[in-house]
Order: C-alpha cells, then structure tokens, then sequence
C-alpha cells in the first residue's frame, strides 16, 4: 500500500503546505499568542500609571504603622531581589544605586524566614531612628557599618520616586503607588483631597479617611475614588491595615502574638495518594504534571485537527478544480494518492506541533530570566514516565490519522471550500464534544461518562488522554487502542471508497447520504 | 498488426444513463488516432477507462499487450481535457514531480524536465511559478510534461482547444514526432481540419456507440462524393442544378454534394452562365461533412462550431 509513488505524494503535499502562508501563520501564531498572553499583561501592570493617594488619619497612629509595615514589605522584596542578583554574578550588582549595593553582601544561602527576619529587624531599626542618621555609640557600637548602612538605605527608599523604583525592577510597591502629603495646617482635609480627585492625572486617584478608633470600630472608614474598576490600591491599603490592626488587637488583649497565630492556624491536609505498590505517597510535581499535561495534549490534538482542515481542503479543491487529479490518478492509484495525502498532511500537522512543543519548552527556559518569573518546571518528570509519554504519543496519532481519514474523504468530494465547510460541519461537532467533556472527565477520570466515551472511537484518544491523571486500567489502554486502531482502519478504507468516486466528481455538491452511499457501493466506479 | 490498444465490447454506465455502450476499437502501434464525436458522446470516458482511472462494468481494455490496470499506467502518457498545474510549483519541479509519478529517477526526471522545457522555447520559465504562464505556455508545460517519461501511447483529450496558430503548428510537430519514434498516438479533437492533417484513424463517436472507426482514407471514400465550388453570383440556384442533392453554401464558397451516379461534367455545364465560377474541384467530402451526416441533427453541427 505504501509504495513510492504514495511516498512522492506525501512529499509534494508537504512541501506544498509548507509554502503556504496558512502554514507559518500557524507555526507563529501559537508563540506570539503565547508571548502576548504573559508579556502584554505584565508590561500593562508597568505601564499603568503611578496612583497617587492621600491618606486622612484621624487616629493620628495608623498612618505611620501602615507606612511601616509597608516599607517592611518593600525592604523585603528588595532583600529577596538583591539575593537573586548576588547568585547572578558580580556585575548585576555592580549596576545597581549605591544604598543597594552596600546591603548586598552577605545574603547568600540565607533562607527565606532569615531574610524575613532582617527585613523585619531593619524595618524596626528604621523606625527607632526615625530616619536620622543614628551616632555609632547610639546603635550599640557592634555593628555600627551596618547600621549606618540600614539607615542610609533607608533613608534613600523613602525618598524614592516611583519612577526610580521602577527602574530598580525589583517589584516593590513603590513603583506604583504613591502617597501624596496633605498641604500642612489646612482645616478641611476632606474637602482638599475632593477637589484634587477630579484634576486628572496631576491630581490624585483616590484618598482614604482612616477612622478615629481602629481598634474598636470601622466607623469613619472611607476609600474615595472615581475609578471603580481598579481596586488594587483599596485591597493593598485595607490588607496592610487589617495586619496593623491585628497586631494591635493582640497587643491591647495581652495575647501573644504567637499563640494568636497558633490560635488562627486552618487545617492543612497533606496530601498523599496510594501508589501501585499500596504504598502511601507524597503527591509530586510528576502527579501535578500527569494531571495538567493531558489537558494540554488534548488540546493540541485538537488544534492540530482544526489547522490541517483548511491547508487539506484548499489543495484538494486546487486539484480537483484544474483536473491535475486526472493527471495524478493515471498516474496512480486513487489509495495510493489518498495515502499520501493523509501522510503528507499528517507530516504537515506533526511539523506544527512539533514546533509548537519545541517553543513551549524553549519559551519555559527563557521565561523565568527574561520576566523574573519564579521556578523551573522541571520536564525531565515527563520523560522519566515513558508509558505515560507513550500512550499520548499513540492515541495522538492514532486520533490524528482518524481525523485526518474523514476530512479526506469528506474534502474530495468537494469543489469549493464553502461546501466542504458545509460537508465539515458534522466532524466540527463531533469534534467539540471531547472539549466540552474536558472538566467532567478530568474530575472523574473513571467514572462512568469518562469509560463510556473512551469506547466512541472519535473521542477515543481525546478521553483516554484525559484521563490520563486516573489512570484508566491496562485492559482499557488495551481494549480502546485496539478498537481505535479498528477504526482507523475502517474510516481509512470507507475514505478510500468515497475518494475514488468523489474525486472524479464535479458539479452538483454531493449530499451526506449520497456520500454514505458511496462507501458501499462496488468498486467499479 | 500489433495493436497498442484494443478495447473488447466495452461498456460503461453511471447510473441508468449508458455512458459507452459495447465498444470494440483495435488501435495499432504507431498510428495516430482521432477520436471524434460531439459533446457527451463518451469520449471522455472511453479514454478515462483507457488510463484505468475508471473502470469498465463490462469488457476488457488491453493496453499495449497487457490488461489494462495500475501498471500499464507508467507507459501511458495522459493530457487531460482541462487543462491544471499546481500554482506555486515551478515549471521544471512540476514536470519533473509527474515524470517521478510515472517511475522515472530523480536525475532523469530533472534532467529531461529542462531537455524538454529548453527545446520547446520555454527554458527562462524553467524556475518560474507555473501561476506566472500565460494559459498558452501552461497547456505547453503540461503536454510537456505528459511526454517527459516518453510513454508508448499518448493519450490527449482536445490538446488543440485553446492554441494559437504558432502553438497549433508546434504541437503538430510534437504529435507527428512521436509517431516517427514509433509511438502511438490518440488524440481527441472537435477540430476537423487537424484530425484531416495528422490522423491515419478517425473514429466517431455517438452517444455511447461506435459510429464510424477505419483509416482517415476508407472513411472519407465512404461518404457521398462532392464538389467543392469558388463562386461569385447567386447561390440559391445551386440546389436546383442536375444530380446535386444537397449544398453547404458560404456565400463565395459551396460543397455540392452529388447524387450517385450523376455526372460532374454535366453540372459544371449548368453552372457555367448561372454563377461566376472561380474553382471546380472535385473531391472526397471533408471530415466535417462527414461528422455532420453520422451525428445528424443540426445540433451537433452547432457544437462543432462553438467546440
């Protein structure tokens, strides 16, 4: 069946489509959407613009805890900052302001809670000094470099213009938001802080009032802004106000700060499952990876059907609208030629997600050091399950060359691409069932829905991929791949009926039933 | 005779309609055949299931010593009626690709790609897009390309529709060079002046039967004898001259067809005095005429001028 000639087909198709704008467009889409889906966000939280806010304290402490606990949260970001730089090499610290640079060194290895701890300390020691330079005698004497240090660096975050912050790159808080003073000795805060809300740009975003008595009430709590959409700035204020308050709570009931946190400790589960061996096991990334990947293969698969539709549709209608498929057929079996067809758009198909594979992973590389995202994820756990990786790599092909039978032989009996869309829509729907049995199927990966579909050969290697995370028992891998590889087979051979009549054909569009008929009529056509 | 093509009471329906009704046609080697018919006759599908891209419901189809099936495809060589090439291939990758469907090597199939291109005066479009020839040139590239594995029969459904005098002329040559390397030709055509000029063979075709098939010669004799007339004058009188029993007038032209029996002696006589008389020439009919009397019928004779 597979002879030279079907060899030569499915090289010309491929490399017909591969000069097709229809082909790059789909190669390139997939990294530029993915690109646009984690750059443009993040590029549009910088870009938006500073918002400036006044706070009216009438406590006349909450304020000042606020500020603090928020440079706190600054001092920590830019600790944790500083520690990833440090590992990056010299000449990453060498770039950055001065203060910064003093409070580098020695934060290597230090862990997570350490770093909490000197963020905290500093903080502390900010607020002591209250901002001053502070005399060595007056800080202890034991470290007085350090001190020093602190209270310069200090000092130059808090006069540190969002502009400034932003160049750091470093994430604070300070980037975006900042707190304009209120106008010294004026009687009617509330009324300033109105009429500064509707000056635009120069003005301010917003403003808050901060009640008389935090700790008992939230009368006089107040956050006025114009711009209902963007609640950042009410959350990150009402967050830091609610830890300050808290605390304060605590301190006034003499309770001790840890006991509250012990006291307000939730339940955490610890996860484990039951591997095959009926031992207890910690849930791994492998099992978050079994759980996610198929998703992602699924939708691949889909995809991938979707995109050869129209480069398949197009050069069959081109063929059999020049009458080249006359030159080809007597030059060739009409198998022979259907074959080809199906493994050059197949090859065409496996091209662009091979691609498409090969940009995720590289984009998962580069991301973290081009955005300061957190985290490998480590892929070499989907490689070291070969059965897993394996069954994907079946049911895909299997599916693909199912998928591809049927379009085929549906497109050869077309001869415009608006009928073959009409005569398409039937495996459009059939297609958009797996999708929709995505989420029922994953949470129930064995349920009843999700073994009933496994054994309906088109949504064979989409639900068998699906439940993947389950995982289905061996006799079902077993029993589905065969009754698929079955199908393949019969959707193969019917195609090759419908292609030997339909190609020849022109005219009058061809109805379904008619189409069905021809699968079964004799070979003498 | 060794025959390159022998069809045996072919038959050929679609459904209730008879496509080729119980068809015999032995075609020897080294000839050129003209298959003739009007629109719908069948001729299409006679040559369809010659190349084994149709199958016959009944009889059998021999070509060039073997049952006709997927391996006598590669000696077959096969210019569709409407003429197509792949848009975005270039000349000489086309070719080359329909060579290869046919077995040749790669090397051979290049190789002969730019030979045929460059002696048919098309060897600058060799690695042009095939989209950028003009309708012309495209149908010279897939003829081209229908001889690149130099097959032992040709097969050419209406090579000549849609050419220019000079192309006509050049496939002409083609055709008759083809015969001289002792290759045999069957073309179709609805024009009677090349089936006159090139074909040894003329077999017609109507509505699915065989009407006439013999050498170009026999087929002609068989035929009523006439005259051809160049004339100035009056030529409504020309049907009531002695021994004419029908007349295909063009105004300065006139075939006079002559009873059987009649004397042309006697007739140029009558017409001498009645018309101006240019050219008296008698003659076997013309392969028009006798199309226009097997088919019958005004409507066929219309296809052939519109065809």
């Amino acid at each position: 069946m597979v002879s030279k000639k079907t060899w030569l087909v499915a090289l010309r198709e491929y490399a017909e489509n591969l000069r097709t704008k229809t082909f790059w467009i789909g190669i390139l889409l997939f990294p530029v959407i993915l690109a646009v889906a984690v750059i443009v966000p993040s590029l549009l939280a910088k870009a938006k613009d500073v918002r400036r806010y006044a706070v009216i304290d009438q406590s006349q402490w909450l304020l000042p805890a606020v500020e603090e606990r928020a440079k706190y949260d600054d001092v920590l970001q830019l600790l944790k900052f500083l520690q990833k730089q440090t590992v990056k090499g010299p000449s990453a610290v060498e770039a950055m302001p001065p203060p910064m640079r003093a409070m580098a060194q020695g934060l290597e290895g230090k862990t997570a809670a350490q770093l909490e701890n000197k963020a905290r300390l500093m903080t502390m020691m900010g607020a002591a000094f209250g901002g001053g330079k502070p005399k060595d005698s007056e800080a202890g004497g034991e470290t007085p470099d350090l001190t020093a240090q602190t209270v310069e660096f200090l000092g130059w975050l808090s006069t540190l213009s969002p502009k400034e912050a932003r160049s750091l790159k470093a994430g604070i808080k300070r980037e975006r938001y900042e707190r304009v003073e209120l106008p010294p000795g004026t009687a009617d805060p509330e009324g300033w802080a109105r009429e500064q809300l509707d000056q635009g740009k120069s003005g301010l975003f917003a403003y808050f009032v901060l009640g008389p008595t935090p700790l008992d009430s939230n009368d006089g709590f107040k956050y006025v802004s114009n711009n209902r959409t963007d609640q950042d700035l009410k959350e990150w204020i009402g967050r830091l106000s609610s830890d300050v308050i808290e605390a304060r709570r605590f301190a006034r009931e003499k309770i001790d700060p840890d006991v509250a946190r012990r006291i307000q400790e939730p339940v955490h589960f610890d996860e484990k499952q039951i591997d095959s061996t009926g031992q207890e096991q910690k849930v791994s990334t492998k099992d978050v990876i079994r759980q996610w990947a198929p998703l992602v293969f699924v939708y691949l698969l889909w995809v991938s059907i979707v995109t050869i539709v129209q480069l398949l549709l197009t050069n069959t209608v081109e063929e059999k609208s020049n009458r080249i498929i006359e030159v080809l057929l007597s030059s060739i079996s009409p198998l022979e030629l259907m074959t080809g067809k199906i493994f050059g758009i197949a090859a065409t198909g496996l091209t662009t997600i091979v691609s498409w594979i090969g940009f995720f992973l590289v984009g998962l590389k580069l991301a973290p050091t081009l955005m300061d995202l957190p985290g490998d994820v480590d892929l070499s756990i989907l490689v070291s399950d070969p059965s897993f990786l394996l069954s994907f790599v079946v049911y895909f092909l299997l599916g693909f060359l199912l998928y591809a039978s049927m379009i085929v032989g549906i497109g050869s009996a077309c001869n415009s691409i608006k009928e073959a869309q009409n005569l398409m829509s039937p495996i459009m729907v059939l297609l958009m069932l797996p999708l929709m049995a995505l989420m029922p199927v994953g949470q129930d990966p064995n349920g009843t829905l999700a073994r009933v579909l496994s054994f309906i050969p088109p949504f064979t290697p989409f639900v068998m991929m699906n439940r993947a995370a389950g995982p289905p028992e061996t006799w079902e891998y077993v029993a589905t791949t065969l009754l698929l590889l079955l199908s393949v087979a019969l959707a193969f051979w019917a195609a090759a009926k419908i292609f030997r009549v339909g190609i020849l054909m022109t005219g009058k569009p061809p109805k379904l039933g008619e189409i069905f008929r021809w699968v079964f009529a004799s070979d003498r056509q | 005779m060794e025959h390159a093509l022998t069809l045996e009471h072919v038959t050929k329906r679609f459904g209730a309609h008879v496509a080729v009704d119980d068809l015999s046609l032995a075609i020897p080697k080294g000839s050129i055949y003209g298959f003739l018919g009007p629109n719908g006759a069948g001729k299409t599908t006679t040559i369809r299931m010659v190349t084994n891209i149709i199958q016959p419901d009944q009889g059998t189809i021999t070509v060039l010593g073997q049952k006709s099936s997927e391996l006598t495809k590669d000696r077959l060589g096969y210019l569709p009626e409407e003429k197509g090439l792949y848009k975005k291939m270039k000349c000489a990758e086309i070719m080359a690709y329909f060579g290869r469907l046919k077995g040749l090597d790669p090397a051979t199939a290049k190789r002969r790609a730019t030979e045929l291109l460059e002696r048919y005066g098309l060897g600058e479009w060799a690695d042009k897009r095939t989209e950028a020839l003009s309708k012309g040139m495209g149908q010279k590239v897939q003829l081209l390309a229908t001889i690149i594995h130099e097959p032992e029969l040709m097969i050419l459904d209406e090579p000549f529709s849609g050419l220019d005098p000079v192309n006509v002329e050049i496939l002409r040559d083609l055709i008759l060079d083809q015969r001289r390397a002792g290759r045999t030709v069957i073309f179709s055509t609805h024009g009677m002046e090349q089936a006159e000029q090139l074909c040894d063979f003329i077999f017609l075709i109507d509505k699915g039967r065989k009407v006439i098939d013999g050498p170009l010669s026999e087929v002609r004799k068989s035929a009523e004898r006439a005259v051809m007339l160049d004339y100035d004058g009056d030529g409504s009188l020309l049907s009531r001259l002695p021994g004419v029993t029908r007349v295909n007038d063009a105004g300065k032209t006139a075939e006079l067809f002559l009873a059987p029996g009649a004397d042309p002696q006697e007739l140029l006589h009558a017409l001498i005095g009645q018309v101006k008389v240019r050219r008296f020439d008698m003659r076997e009919p013309s392969l028009h005429e006798v199309f226009v009397r097997a088919v019958g019928g005004r409507q066929a004779a219309k296809d052939l001028s519109h065809g």
